[in-house]
């Protein structure tokens, strides 16, 4: 911003008020803290122990699907996420068939391209918890994965 | 669109048996791309006789999507001359697919047209919206 504006030439207020022209962004602000709030009244430990227990659960289900694997550390060592492979179905079209179960994943390098490179996959596909989800949404994972290991079999 | 009109019967039949699938000893030209999005790779060779695709064979690794477009293109592409090979469009594949796709699974369905124009043509295809970021 401004402090002085003549026809011949212009001074600059000081920093930080130099690069906060107009109004700060006070709703997002706000928003923030709420958002702070609301993740500090559930607690950390909190999520963290529901996002092993639906971590362990997807382990063990998709575990017993013949063609499946799953890459990373054990369950104990893991954030709330699992990465996992169906055979020589693409990660694509598994993603495709468990969006359709209204399943919703992520398919392909997740910006890890070097890792995949290293495990030897073209792609993987990858479920992630956060404390909205549910075992039944685990089940309902296990039962898309299946579906597609049905639907793509050769 | 259902999850069995999507993966329609033709669409993994192609997947499951892929036509012309292998590649060629010796062939007049041959091309190979990528969709480093997805980890898809296609190579494609082709056998010309008398101007015309005498032989064609697609391989490398991807989706069903990218497979299935790549399979039903070899049979278009059988015996047509250079220049007719030249002529078939995202369109034409898209319909032989016959679905829907997204922006995503798009770029699967026409990494085999842009491989295969690459080698025809020998330069580099640009992905369908790229050519506005020049």
């Amino acid at each position: 911003m401004i402090r002085e504006v003549k026809l011949t030439g212009s001074t600059w207020n000081e920093t930080p008020w130099k690069f906060e022209a107009g109004t700060m962004n006070i709703a997002d602000t706000i928003a923030f803290g709420t958002a702070i709030d609301y993740v500090e009244k559930i607690g950390f430990d909190a999520i963290a122990e529901h996002s092993r227990e639906l971590v362990l659960e997807t382990m063990r289900l998709l575990g017993e699907i013949p063609g499946v694997r799953i890459y990373g550390p054990p369950a104990e060592e893991r954030g709330g996420i699992v990465a996992f492979t169906l055979d020589d179905v693409h990660a694509h079209d598994v993603a495709t068939v468990l969006d359709h179960e209204g399943v919703a994943v992520r398919a392909g390098h997740h910006c890890a391209m070097p890792l995949h490179t290293k495990l030897g996959v073209a792609a993987t596909t990858r479920a992630s918890f956060y404390v909205y989800n549910l075992l039944s949404d685990v089940t309902a994972l296990a039962e898309g994965v299946r579906k597609a290991k049905h639907l793509f079999r050769r | 669109m259902s999850l069995d009109d999507f993966y329609r019967q033709t669409i993994l039949d192609h997947y499951q048996n892929p036509r012309n699938w292998g590649t060629l000893e010796n062939p007049d030209i041959t091309a190979n791309d990528a969709n480093p999005l997805c980890g898809d790779e296609i190579r494609v060779d082709l056998k010309i006789k008398d101007d015309r695709v005498e032989a064609v064979r697609f391989s490398g690794k991807g989706c069903s999507i990218s497979r299935a477009a790549a399979s039903m293109l070899s049979e278009a592409v059988e015996g047509k001359t250079l220049d007719e090979v030249k002529q078939i469009n995202r369109d034409d594949v898209l319909d032989m697919l016959g679905i829907e796709l997204g922006p995503v699974r798009l770029k699967c369905a026409l990494l085999a047209l842009k491989t295969l124009k690459v080698g025809v043509y020998g330069v580099q295809q640009h992905w369908p919206g790229e050519e506005d970021d020049e």
